[in-house]
């Protein structure tokens, strides 16, 4: 992405999200995204996984130009590479955990069988439970199934251990080490925590809409050895 | 297998299923009213056009007072015209063992052999007449069932005064007497007026009527036009006495079903129109609070690559399985009430064969009707979802703008509870919502006016009719014209309290080109039996000149008071003069002009000549009277007031009480459903809301209070405007029955505005109380977790 902004709202009570944003993501990359609250992460995610326009700039993925994409255009790049995992799980309350990456994967191209996906997050007992019948953990864990279970070229993740503890935090974190390994996807997890930076291939420091700087790693920390 | 998310369309329908079911229900009445309303009309339509098909029924029609047989040639050679058929009608007196008051009827001739050209009867029962007997008549069915007669039965009969036993040979039908009735009479009474078939033999040589005819019927030749063949006929007929020639919207009883088609069509319309605007409105409602709900879930679905069209497609499925459930319902329903209704009109409508007959087409009607009403209902609200960019549906709905009440600004909050100050604040944020409610309450309100109105109309007409205008017990009709001494016999007869002589007379009315046959009815200056009253209630005393007509038939003519009438008797010496409109009678059931009994002997240039009277009667000596009654052979028929009531509270009352039923019961489902149908949805779209109040320290009274103190408020804001609604509503669809034969008052009481009210209270207190129930199980730690 080149000189990306993003400006909300119009005149006197217009807000700058994203203030040109040069940056390059590799497949097959951990990524973690390092930012206080209200740096213009979520904004700069929403523009990477094709949920919003940015006002300026460019922002290709592969040969493709999202900055010019049509809706259609749009949906056909979320439903084909990227998976979302959110802070608040979102999960469809009326549908079990296999029915939540089951609905994901009756519309991808070459997705694993949900099954598979809950079982490499670890919920291969709890494939019929409703969400409102699972820890947030696990509500986590199952979203994050639902995101890998398309197989997808790029994986978001907003704050995904936000609302958890740390021994919570750090089984999710492992299932999501575990899916990049595995699969070979760009993952790309957005925090205000620092001490996450450890397990990534590479870091980047976001404020006031920039990129700040840099930073890569040699090693990878294993998520389980983390603490906050 | 079930795709994934018709599995959560299956669960979001289980889990809303009180609210599902409520669209469903409404959905369901307004379709079972449409496909019952619409099947009658197919029902009667075609049955009838049936009948008169196989059974010949004619297209032009004329009593006339005696013609020779052989004139039928000339009225066969008149150009347009393609079958003649003649015959004879004679008024008749029964004595019937077991009923004391004097039933009357009309005979009928047929050929001596052979089946008549037109006007062909159907054997229900029994055998025909055979060729050359003597003594057998045939009756119509009607009055055999309301007589328990049996073919093989004998029946006595005053013909022309002199008494015959006759035996019934069989039970018959008639396409002229599909609505058997005393002619002029508002209602049936098949037990005291019978119609009578019996060889021309016969009936001509009882009343020295041989070679010749007073009706004759006639077809109309293919393509031929039926005014030109009236005026041609009415000239020939003119010096036989022809009483004027009509077509078949004119007959009688081919009116009765006509006028019933009539009414039904107003319902089919009217009716489903209020009630699947409401099931519209409905689901609209349940849709797009359900979508503010799942704002979040729909976000997740487009970031996940749904598209826009799977997402309406989604939700416009859900609104589908309403409309599928409600015309399921409907469909049963509407089968079932018009099987019912069918029943009914098998008591009123004499057709060889009525069955309830499936409108198919009123179905595709009411599928498409339902289908729209829900797609008008859903696509916009559903629309909106889908267009809201994924990662702004993602965030939660930004803060409501809070502000002091307009109540509290006004000053006088501190009289207020917090849970109060809770409620209306909450009402004013969200007006959108509010309105809803209260247009919801206002509708169910508004639909719980018309059935009662329906019903006080009618009581109203009834009441008009026997207490207002006809003060007397009885009625009398003579065979013909008589000289005004026959009133002071009557008189003499034993318990008789008060005479007034009657004359009535069959006219045509014209102005600019309109013209009508009606019957003249005459007043009696400081009369005290029949009367004309005028719009207020006032009676009107008939002027020494001049005439009265109905308001109806002053609007059918567009003629007002002042203007000059042509009148034209259709009898006598068929004299013809220019009358002046005096004033207008308001009445309720056809349409008829009075003028005083003097000016229509000086209209019709004769002395004094009467046609029947009124009677008031001292009813402990009622039976003495109708023996002694039997003895003067010149009355022709006797209408007891009494008789008439009871008869009406036995057969129309009850049918109507059907109607009025079905459609009050209807009103209540739809009140219900809709006023439980905006409870939930409040609750659920409150549910955080409330709970949080829990979680702070609010007791589960004050917060239900709050609820409560919401619904109050928008109850109080709804009922007013649901009363005015329904008022109005009413107002169209009740001055849309306005026909010739019968218009209902606008009757609106206090039990009508009462009984919506409570109903409402009724149905608010209840959802109230399921809400509470709901709010007392509501789980304070999952309402408050994050938002799924």
């Amino acid at each position: 992405m080149r000189g990306l902004t993003k400006f909300y709202g119009e005149g006197t009570t217009q807000v700058r999200a994203l203030a040109g944003v040069d940056l390059d993501l590799f497949a097959g990359e951990l990524v973690v995204l390092l930012g206080p609250s209200g740096s213009g992460k979520t904004t700069l995610l929403n523009q990477l996984g094709g949920l919003d326009l940015p006002t300026s700039g460019t922002l290709r993925y592969r040969d493709t130009d999202l900055t010019h994409a049509t809706e259609a255009e749009l949906t056909l790049y979320r439903r084909e590479s990227v998976g979302f995992v959110f802070q608040f799980y979102n999960l469809i309350p009326s549908l079990t955990a296999r029915e939540n990456v089951g609905l994901i994967t009756e519309i991808a191209t070459n997705p694993m069988p949900a099954e598979e996906a809950l079982g490499m997050v670890g919920l291969s007992p709890r494939l019929d439970h409703f969400p409102a019948q699972l820890s947030g953990g696990e509500q986590q864990r199952v979203a994050i199934a639902r995101a890998i279970a398309k197989r997808p070229a790029v994986l978001l993740c907003d704050e995904p251990t936000g609302a958890l503890d740390v021994h919570t935090g750090i089984v999710v974190l492992e299932a999501l080490e575990r899916a990049n390994r595995e699969l070979g996807t760009l993952t790309v997890i957005i925090t205000h925590n620092a001490v996450m930076a450890e397990m990534a291939d590479r870091v980047i420091r976001f404020s006031d809409g920039r990129v700040q700087s840099e930073q890569h790693n040699a090693t990878r920390a294993a998520p389980a050895s983390l603490r906050w | 297998m079930l795709p994934h998310l018709d599995r959560k369309l299956l669960r979001d329908l289980k889990r809303l299923k009180g609210q599902a079911a409520a669209v469903s229900l409404v959905m369901a009445c307004g379709l079972a009213m449409l496909i019952m309303a619409r099947s009658l009309i197919h029902s009667l339509e075609s049955t009838r056009a049936e009948y008169y098909q196989t059974n010949h029924f004619a297209e032009v029609f004329v009593p006339l007072k005696r013609a020779p047989n052989h004139l039928a040639e000339q009225v066969r050679a008149l150009p347009g015209v393609a079958t003649v058929q003649t015959d004879l009608s004679v008024p008749v007196t029964l004595d019937l063992p077991g009923l004391t008051e004097p039933a009357s009827g009309a005979v009928r001739s047929l050929p001596d052999f052979g089946e008549p050209e037109l006007n062909r009867l159907f054997l229900r029962r029994g055998r025909w007449l055979s060729p050359g007997a003597r003594g057998e008549i045939l009756v119509g069915e009607a009055f055999a069932e309301a007589n328990a007669l049996n073919p093989g039965d004998t029946l006595t009969m005053l013909l022309n005064g002199r008494r015959q036993v006759f035996r019934v040979a069989g039970i018959v039908l008639s396409p002229e007497y599909i609505f058997e009735s005393r002619p002029g009479a508002a209602l049936p009474d098949a037990r005291t007026y019978g119609i009578f078939w019996m060889p021309y033999k016969e009936v001509a040589t009882a009343w020295d009527l041989y070679g010749a005819f007073n009706r004759l019927s006639l077809t109309l030749a293919p393509g031929a036009n039926e005014r030109p063949v009236i005026v041609a006929l009415d000239q020939l007929l003119r010096p036989y006495g022809g009483l004027g020639a009509y077509g078949r919207k004119d007959h009688p009883s081919h009116i009765r079903v006509t006028d019933e088609i009539r009414v039904l069509t107003i319902l089919s319309i009217g009716f489903p129109i209020v009630f699947l605007s409401v099931a519209a409105f409905m689901t609209n409602a349940v849709l797009t609070r359900l979508l503010a709900l799942q704002r979040e879930q729909i976000a997740i679905l487009k970031a996940f690559g749904f598209t826009n069209r799977a997402i309406v497609v989604h939700y416009l499925k859900f609104a589908f399985v309403m409309v599928v459930a409600g015309l399921t319902l409907g469909l049963l329903g509407g089968v079932a009430l018009g099987h019912q209704l069918v029943v009914m009109y098998r008591l009123f409508y004499r057709f060889p064969d009525l069955h309830f007959r499936l409108d198919g087409g009123a179905v595709g009607i009411a599928l498409g009707v339902a289908l729209g009403a829900v797609t008008l209902g859903v696509l916009d609200a559903v629309r909106r979802a889908a267009r809201l960019p994924p990662a702004e549906a993602m965030r939660p709905e930004p803060p409501a703008n809070f502000r002091p009440a307009f109540i509290e600004r006004i000053g006088i909050a501190k009289l207020l509870s917090h849970s109060f100050r809770i409620a209306v604040r909450n009402l004013e944020r969200r007006p959108a919502q509010a309105a809803f409610t209260v247009a919801g309450l206002a509708l169910a309100t508004a639909l719980l006016i018309l059935p009662n109105s329906f019903k006080a109309g009618i009581h109203e007409v009834l009441d008009f009719q026997w207490d207002v205008v006809q003060r007397q017990d009885l009625n009398l009709g003579l065979v013909e014209p008589s000289a005004a001494r026959l009133a002071h016999e009557l008189a003499q007869l034993p318990g008789v309290t008060s005479l007034e002589p009657t004359r009535n007379a069959a006219v045509r009315i014209h102005f600019q080109g309109r013209s009508r046959q009606i019957g003249l009815r005459s007043l009696l200056i400081g009369g005290q039996h029949s009367r004309a009253v005028d719009h207020a209630g006032r009676e009107i005393t008939p002027p020494t000149d001049g005439i009265i007509v109905s308001a109806k038939l002053a609007a059918v003519l567009g003629a007002k008071i002042g203007d000059t009438l042509l009148l034209e008797a259709l009898e006598g010496r068929r004299p013809v003069a220019e009358v002046k409109l005096r004033a207008l009678a308001e009445d309720f059931t056809g349409i008829a002009a009075y003028m005083e009994l003097h000016a229509i002997s000086r209209f019709l240039g004769e002395g004094d000549v009467i046609t029947g009277a009124s009677i008031g009667l001292d009813m402990s000596r009622r039976a003495a009277f109708l023996a002694a009654l039997r003895d003067i052979p010149r009355v022709s028929t006797v209408a007891i007031k009494e008789t008439m009531r009871q008869s009406f509270r036995e057969t129309t009352a009850k049918s109507m009480g059907l109607i009025q039923s079905i459609y009050l019961t209807f009103a209540v489902i739809v009140a219900f459903g809709v006023i439980y149908n905006n409870a939930r949805i409040s609750l659920a779209e409150r549910a955080r809301e409330l709970a949080t109040l829990r979680v702070v320290g609010m007791t589960q009274r004050e917060v239900g209070a709050v609820l409560v103190i919401e619904l109050v408020v928008l109850a109080l804001l709804a009922v007013p405007l649901g009363l005015l609604l329904g008022t109005g509503l009413t107002t169209v669809i009740i001055g849309s029955i306005n026909t010739e034969t019968i218009r209902l008052p606008l009757v609106f009481t206090t039990y009508t505005y009462t009984f919506a009210v409570v109903v409402v209270l009724v149905a608010s207190t209840l959802s109230a109380l399921v809400v509470l129930r709901k709010l007392n199980q509501l789980d304070l730690i999952a309402a408050l977790k994050a938002p799924e």
